[in-house]
């Protein structure tokens, strides 16, 4: 598979990004001040990410809103035009869960899915519609002042409502905004045309907004405890299991899916999603074997340090059943790390 | 990226500082680079006996985590507590308030194994 870049790939390189690979793009992880100056500036100011990585395709048509509705798990007559909603997409078989995607309902019979970067043509395969996402990039501008920040450079592009979605103009320039993000705080998501991205990027950092990377995303999302596909999400694990039931609209007839996770429902699952702090500064990870009691109950899928509580934070899978309060223990290569069960968010939403 | 003329360099991206018989090791700006910020360091254990290859501590990021391997055999004599509270000093000043350890050398001709500043600046453009 060819790199695909995003259309503001001159731009972060010329802030001094640190680029990576991630989902077959070449993506800044990090600018010069550092993962977690960017995290700390997203939960206490404004940071600015390019999700140009994010797939965008468009369906539309009138029967586009029934190719949905069988497609995905959530129910889109729940919300209506002007409005976002998450969803999954299942595996017909076991109810395991393909991608986790946000639906932009732009107007009557147009929607915007959005799906992983690596799953876009996975996504296109079950729902059909046009891959615009070469056409476009994504800003996502959040924390506590980014709707102000994003207004002191445009003008009133931040005036949607969360989980709201409009089109509007910038400069003479068609975007659409939505009250949408992934940190646990307020903000706003920007789609742009590619040729017109670096000038609404500059504007906005101009008004105020920190460049941020996907390193901040990261530890931003955990804090938050909002899952990430490959890790709490993937082939295997199911809605139920991730503690993401209220995804599933059971009153649906028919959405791909549905008797598998019919038949997980009614014999129980097995292992559920559960928050985890640890003890001191050092980040559990990914894979991490889980203990209570010395005994072997499950394992870390996300783990880092959490910049704002300065301590070790996971997501794990557990039996269900765990009481909030249980103690744990976390095997960090060879190390044990002790810690307890907890609620999630670890950091409160905004 | 900072490469000071008067240490010496492993290929492992370890900086060694030498006074008398005692060296002082790091890792070097380069390695703090690629790490991204530092959360945590386990540095390595007072009086542990090391040899030059072993791996002694672990310097952990927001991204990843990377072994800390011996420069020089010896035992280690001192190391930096300011770490445990103050990991980012890694990444703020390498070459200073950022070191590991200092290790007694118990054989000072494996000095001549590591790299100079010129060799170790080939190393890291190469």
């Amino acid at each position: 598979m060819t790199v695909q870049y995003s259309p503001l790939d001159a731009v972060h390189r010329a802030l001094g990004a640190k680029m990576v690979p991630f989902g077959g793009w070449e993506m800044p992880v990090a600018y010069p001040l550092g993962t977690i100056d960017e995290h700390l500036a997203c939960r206490n100011h404004a940071v600015i990410f390019d999700v140009s990585h994010l797939g965008t395709v468009h369906v539309d048509g009138a029967d586009a809103l029934d190719r949905l509705q069988w497609a995905m798990t959530n129910d889109l007559t729940k919300i209506g035009p002007g409005r976002a909603q998450y969803t999954h997409l299942l595996d017909e078989q076991d109810g395991s869960v393909l991608d986790d995607i946000i639906v932009w309902w732009i107007d009557e019979e147009s929607y915007d899915v959005m799906p992983n970067a690596s799953n876009t043509a996975r996504v296109r395969q079950a729902i059909g519609g046009m891959d615009t996402t070469h056409e476009r990039a994504v800003l996502a501008v959040q924390g506590p002042q980014a709707i102000d920040v994003v207004n002191a450079a445009t003008g009133d592009l931040g005036d949607v409502g969360r989980f709201r979605v409009r089109r509007a103009t910038w400069e003479g320039v068609p975007v659409t905004v939505a009250g949408t993000g992934y940190t646990g705080e307020r903000g706003v998501e920007i789609a742009v045309p590619a040729a017109h991205a670096a000038d609404l990027w500059q504007a906005v950092v101009g008004a105020g907004a920190q460049p941020a990377g996907l390193g901040a995303r990261d530890t931003l999302r955990l804090e938050a405890a909002l899952p990430l596909h490959g890790h709490e999400l993937g082939p295997g694990i199911s809605p139920l299991q991730a503690g993401l039931g209220w995804v599933v609209a059971w009153g649906k007839d028919e959405f791909r899916g549905r008797d598998a996770l019919v038949a997980e429902r009614q014999r129980g699952v097995s292992r559920v999603l559960r928050g985890i702090t640890t003890d001191g500064r050092r980040p559990p990870r990914a894979e991490c074997p889980v203990t209570i009691d010395g005994q072997p109950v499950g394992s870390v899928t996300s783990g880092n340090f959490s910049p704002v509580l300065e301590h070790g934070i996971a997501l794990a899978f557990l039996p269900p059943g765990v009481e909030v309060g249980t103690d744990v223990a976390v095997d960090v290569r060879g190390s044990t790390l002790s810690g307890r069960v907890v609620p999630t968010p670890f950091v409160a939403k905004r | 990226m900072q490469v000071p003329a008067e240490l010496r360099y492993s290929t492992d991206h370890e900086w060694v500082a030498v006074t008398g018989t005692r060296a002082r090791v790091g890792i070097t700006d380069y390695a703090q680079d690629a790490l991204g910020d530092v959360v945590y360091v386990q540095t390595p254990s007072m009086g542990a006996a090391v040899s030059a290859g072993d791996s002694f501590g672990e310097v952990e990021s927001t991204k990843s985590v990377s072994d800390v391997y011996a420069p020089v055999s010896g035992t280690v004599v001192a190391v930096n507590d300011a770490l445990a509270e103050h990991p980012e000093l890694v990444n703020s000043a390498p070459y200073e308030g950022g070191w590991l350890c200092e290790i007694e050398l118990s054989d000072a001709t494996e000095l001549d194994g590591l790299l100079d500043a010129s060799g170790y600046q080939a190393l890291i453009e190469g």
